[in-house]
């Protein structure tokens, strides 16, 4: 396995917790939640009525340029914004402004960028009912008032890549990209394949971002005729947890080789170690009790850092808080790790469960909490829940045992990523 | 170092306009047999173009061979559960329950979004007056259906295909428009290069022929409005061309390790050689008209295979039948492959099976495997008069015989993606292996 050292120079990110990284996780940390009432619609006589929703939510502070609203949607808002924080910390734009020509065209062929998406909203395809209401079902009158009725830019503003393409336009970066559309695990995925092209020499440096807005009423509707939102607030691993709760956000990490950042003298935040990610096969929504697809996912994110179990000194779980989950997500930290799991925590009861971003969100998390040297409590927990018995989670603080942290993320498909990352 | 570790394609499975299976897939490319005719799965007759390439006399219910599955599927992830299971057949290996955990399974995938019916009955009963009222979603039937839920989601296609096939490994799914199956093969071809798989199934998926698919492209202007002649309308590198013409479909190829397929004496088509992928970086949905981007995609896919253009005999282009895509591909395929760019065989077989969008990159590097096995190029159909702005060597009339060395397929996508394959015959593989010369 490659032990060639990816570091971390910059992070971004944005959810209901903050806009930054820092503020984020302090709230995490100080045992604060942001999840709150819905506001985006009136939720009277909604089954279901709190999300992690960013409060007093302003386009124009996430992407300056209004002639791009019109382009994109606010999920790409979102995604745009954590990836300009970080491209901005990591100095890459403004760097590349001092090189000669050459030397810039070079910069920007060998920086890649690596999204992982949400895919897109039902909302997308209602700028279609005024169309649908005129023709009354009519398709040949559809057809016909098409032109008159529907926004001409009704695709591109649609595109589940439109992240990867306006960042690549807006800082002028051409290099090796992805957009990965897996569910929970895009964010997560964006980081493993940003991580494999600086290792095979693809790239030099890679903006990996992820970014989601799942808030949307028959998103919600859906997810809570599946049973997998909570009444009312995100318990992981309590006896009382009966749910998830949806947030909205992205999370970026400028990435590079050790000779990219060098270059610049940038200020390492951390490294990337590995990732792994693998399928349950068990269908889109089920999962299977022993946690045996995690398992296997750390275990492949162990190999491919090259490190052991003994080596990791926190784990951020999914916890996402519905009832199977984080059972056997229990379950999987127990078979790799026996009864020497380090500090376990986990973020989404504070914020809510960001999907696409999850993974790479938290993996920015974890590195506040790796150079604080704190590992939060989840102040949600009250009881944890006997299944979920042997793991090291707490209500309180905790210290972790070494500098590496593991991040877990779970997605439908039986979907499920971990992340090696580590403190400078 | 280790020297890199090859991967062969040992198996191929295709649902196109003009195929629902390889043989009849490539016999209709290699002659330009188009796809094009009237769209048939809905009354498309009032929108401005009412052509595309459908996949025709598809049955599903004998290709799922599980009528739940229909319920759970859309049209595209049973073109896409047909393929990979032909593509399976056709390797003659599939996972099992002991090492499925070493298959890996990327795909491109189609955009997210509920079936028209679904969205036309949310109309009828949650925004009768064309503005959605979300207190009457609580009781709209197809936004309570999970079901219907289960067939929008973005990891539907993939959820399907693993459960189906069982493969327990590295699972991914990409959008970048029509760089998407491209850049599924290129991952795989990197899970295979890395250890992180032995075996993956690895393909692309899609299907817009519908009244918000057509309409997003006629919105755009994007689409050939040649009604009248349907089989003509896909004419890339054609002065007179005029946009696209819409098709529909899966393509998906079992990659193996080459060693291992070797030992197991598999039948192998090519190897999969080499991957690369770029960002034009210059607007949403036009390439640069000096090919910036494109170019550098190719490059590195050479790089990623070890090969110079001197070894590509035959370019399956991107060739959309646009006039921007063209012209700024010409320009990209003149600056990598000059100054021989003259003994480089190209065609575009969207000119005969349409464009299959996420689909399309997957379907086209199946094509170029078929080049080099029978040392045959298809034709690039409907080329009368040669923009002169894309004056290539086109495989122009007949299909040209020619042992094709190395053989190279372009997809670009929407959003400045763009994805190149590079694919060699495996006789010259195995003679690298073997240190003979080649």
């Amino acid at each position: 396995m490659s032990a060639e050292r990816i570091v971390v120079t910059a992070t971004g990110a944005v959810c209901s917790g903050g806009k930054n990284p820092g503020d984020i996780f302090a709230a995490v940390r100080d045992g604060k939640s942001s999840i709150a009432p819905i506001q985006q619609w009136d939720t009277t006589g909604w089954p279901t009525t709190t999300a992690g929703e960013i409060a007093g939510f302003n386009a124009r502070e996430m992407v300056e340029d209004r002639k791009l609203h019109k382009l994109i949607r606010r999920t790409d808002l979102l995604g745009l914004y954590a990836a300009g924080k970080a491209i901005d910390g990591a100095g890459l734009a403004a760097h590349r402004d001092t090189l000669a020509a050459d030397a810039a065209a070079i910069f920007n062929d060998r920086t890649g960028v690596y999204v992982g998406s949400g895919s897109g909203n039902f909302e997308n395809q209602y700028d279609y009912f005024p169309l649908l209401a005129a023709a009354g079902g009519s398709l040949p009158t559809f057809g016909r008032e098409l032109a008159n009725t529907v926004n001409p830019m009704w695709l591109l503003r649609s595109l589940p890549n439109n992240v990867l393409g306006h960042i690549g336009i807006k800082y002028g970066l051409k290099g090796s990209n992805a957009c990965i559309t897996s569910h929970s695990c895009s964010g997560s995925l964006a980081v493993i394949e940003g991580m494999e092209a600086l290792r095979n020499g693809e790239a030099d440096r890679i903006v990996a971002v992820g970014h989601d807005a799942p808030i949307e009423p028959q998103m919600v509707l859906y997810y809570y005729r599946l049973g997998l939102i909570a009444s009312e607030a995100l318990l992981p691993f309590d006896v009382a947890r009966d749910g998830s709760v949806f947030g909205e956000g992205a999370g970026a990490l400028v990435m590079e080789t050790e000779a990219s950042a060098a270059a610049r003298n940038a200020k390492v935040l951390g490294y990337v170690l590995g990732g792994g990610e693998v399928s349950e096969a068990t269908g889109l929504l089920a999962i299977r009790d022993d946690g045996d697809g995690l398992a296997r996912a750390i275990g492949a994110a162990l190999d491919n850092a090259g490190i052991g179990a003994a080596d990791v000194g926190m784990i951020v779980a999914h916890g996402n808080g519905t009832r199977a989950s984080d059972a056997s997500e229990a379950a999987a930290i127990r078979t790799v790790f026996g009864g020497k799991a380090p500090p376990v925590t986990a973020f989404k009861w504070s914020f809510g469960h960001l999907i696409a971003a999850a993974g790479i969100l938290e993996a920015t998390l974890a590195l506040e909490a790796l150079a604080q040297r704190v590992v939060p409590g989840v102040a949600a927990l009250k009881q944890l829940d006997p299944e979920c018995a042997g793991i090291p989670v707490s209500a309180q603080p905790q210290v972790p045992r070494s500098k590496v942290a593991l991040i877990l993320c779970r997605g439908f498909g039986g979907t499920d990523a971990a992340l090696l990352v580590s403190a400078a | 170092m280790t020297p890199r570790k090859r991967v062969a394609i040992t198996g191929m499975g295709l649902v196109t306009p003009v195929g629902n299976d390889v043989a009849t897939t490539w016999d209709a490319v290699l002659h330009g047999k188009s796809g094009g005719a009237p769209i048939s799965v809905f009354d498309a007759s009032g929108f401005l173009v009412h052509i595309a390439a459908e996949v025709k006399n598809f049955d599903a219910a004998a290709a799922l061979g599980d009528r739940k599955l229909m319920k759970l599927t859309n049209r595209s992830h049973r073109f896409a559960l047909a393929a990979a299971e032909q593509a399976l057949q056709d390797a003659g290996i599939r996972p099992t329950e002991a090492d499925g955990t070493r298959w890996g399974l990327t795909v491109g995938a189609g955009m997210m979004g509920v079936d028209f019916a679904d969205l036309a009955g949310t109309q009828v009963h949650s925004a009768a007056d064309g503005e959605l009222h979300s207190d009457l979603l609580l009781s709209d039937g197809p936004a309570n259906d999970p079901v219907a839920f289960c067939r929008s989601n973005c990891a539907a296609g993939l959820s399907l295909l693993t459960r189906r096939f069982g493969i327990r490994g590295y699972t991914s799914a990409v959008h970048t428009a029509c760089a998407s199956g491209g850049q599924a093969l290129g991952t795989a071809l990197k899970l295979i290069r890395r250890g992180a798989a032995d075996r993956v199934l690895a393909g692309g998926y899609d299907s817009m022929i519908s009244p918000v698919g057509i309409s997003g492209f006629c919105l755009l202007s994007a689409l050939s409005p040649d009604n009248a002649t349907p089989q003509r309308a896909s004419r890339p590198f054609d002065v007179s061309r005029n946009g696209f013409l819409l098709g529909e479909g899966a393509g998906f190829l079992v990659l193996e390790e080459w060693q291992a397929a070797r030992k197991r004496g598999a039948r192998i088509y090519a190897e999969l050689a080499g991957d690369g992928n770029s960002l034009s970086s210059y607007r949403i949905t036009d390439s640069p008209p000096d090919g910036d981007g494109p170019i550098q995609a190719m490059r590195q896919a050479l790089w990623s295979a070890g090969a110079t253009p001197d070894d590509i005999d035959y370019l399956n282009a991107h060739g959309t039948s646009t006039g921007m895509n063209d012209r700024s591909e010409s320009a990209a395929v003149k600056a990598v492959f000059a100054p021989d760019v003259e003994r480089l065989s190209v065609s575009s077989t969207k000119s005969t099976m349409g464009h299959l969008i996420a689909a399309a990159g997957a379907v086209e590097v199946a094509i170029c495997a078929l080049a080099i096995r029978d040392g045959l190029m298809p034709i690039n159909a409907n080329l009368r008069d040669v923009d002169p702005d894309c004056d290539l060597n086109f495989v122009r009339d007949a299909p040209r015989r020619q042992r094709v060395r190395m053989a190279m397929s372009n997809s670009f996508g929407f959003g400045g993606s763009n994805s190149c394959i590079v694919l060699r015959h495996p006789d010259e593989t195995d003679a690298a292996l073997e240190g003979r010369p080649q």
